[in-house]
């Protein structure tokens, strides 16, 4: 069993933050580890338009429900954001230098990831964190 | 000006590859950091029922305001479903964002357009820490 153990630290001595939280990344309803990551580096430009970065299940096959989804913009140029967006939602914008993390529900045909370049060239790294990948049929 | 400082390190077996990254929360397009943040709160869940716990309307909107959420429990059966939608948060809901169950924890960029939702998968207490830092 794989072990994949997610930390964050958040400080602010200014608004007088401080937090830290520790968890292993698990499958679905269990305490058995994640073994399939899925991880690489990017870029997109305003040229480009919309991407999708991860596909919702009724592309993909995948219908796990207890995926994890790492993003970080690696742009320096702060004015060089990425918006993101789950189906048609946007979630939010990712300033250069900034990173996310959050669990991934591919269990509805809704969860596509996309990334919009506003300026530029944006580069970007990502990682999935999941329990299976299902393969699909080959074509020839 | 204040400093809000993020950091992530993701460690696993599965490959030799760590990420590790620092963040300073800044307001969109610009070197300033973030002023404002609500400080971490705690919400306890006794029912299934779905509950607004960002309202849009508390940040504005297309900015870089950033929410951390985090399932204080233990157990990996039990787990809040999120969501980005006005008044519901369960598996069939557009768009949920996923399930964090006991221990598991978020930090992502929050658009401000649409209330972030949270809905116990059970109706045994739950607890909910949460926080929004917005410019």
């Amino acid at each position: 069993m794989a072990i994949t153990t997610a930390t964050i630290d958040i400080t602010s001595t200014d608004l007088g933050i401080s937090l830290n939280a520790s968890t292993n990344l698990s499958k679905t309803g269990t305490s058995t580890g994640l073994e399939i990551m899925d991880a690489g580096y990017g870029e997109v430009t305003v040229a480009h338009g919309g991407k999708a970065l991860l596909e919702a299940s009724a592309v993909s096959g995948d219908r796990d429900t207890s995926n994890y989804f790492y993003l970080s913009n690696k742009a320096t140029d702060e004015t060089y954001y990425l918006i993101v967006k789950i189906h048609d939602q946007i979630v939010g914008r990712l300033s250069a230098g900034d990173w996310m993390f959050m669990p991934w529900s591919q269990g509805d045909d809704a969860a596509e990831i996309s990334i919009t370049a506003t300026n530029g060239t944006c580069a970007y790294e990502y990682a999935v964190f999941k329990s299976a990948y299902t393969l699909v049929d080959r074509t020839a | 000006m204040a400093t809000i400082t993020a950091n992530i390190t993701l460690n696993s077996d599965i490959t030799n590859h760590t990420i590790s990254e620092s963040m300073t929360m800044r307001k969109l397009g610009t070197t300033t950091g973030l002023d404002n943040a609500t400080g971490i709160a705690l919400k306890k869940f006794t029912s299934t029922s779905a509950v607004v716990v960002v309202e849009q309307d508390e940040v504005t909107d297309s900015k870089a305001s950033k929410v951390y959420m985090r399932n204080s429990g233990s157990s990996k059966e039990d787990f809040f479903y999120v969501a980005i939608n006005a008044s519901a948060a369960a598996a069939a809901t557009t768009e949920t964002i996923g399930r964090l169950y006991g221990g598991d924890w978020m930090l992502i960029p929050y658009e401000g357009a649409v209330n972030l939702t949270v809905a116990p998968s059970t109706a045994s207490d739950m607890t909910l820490e949460y926080g929004l830092f917005y410019e």
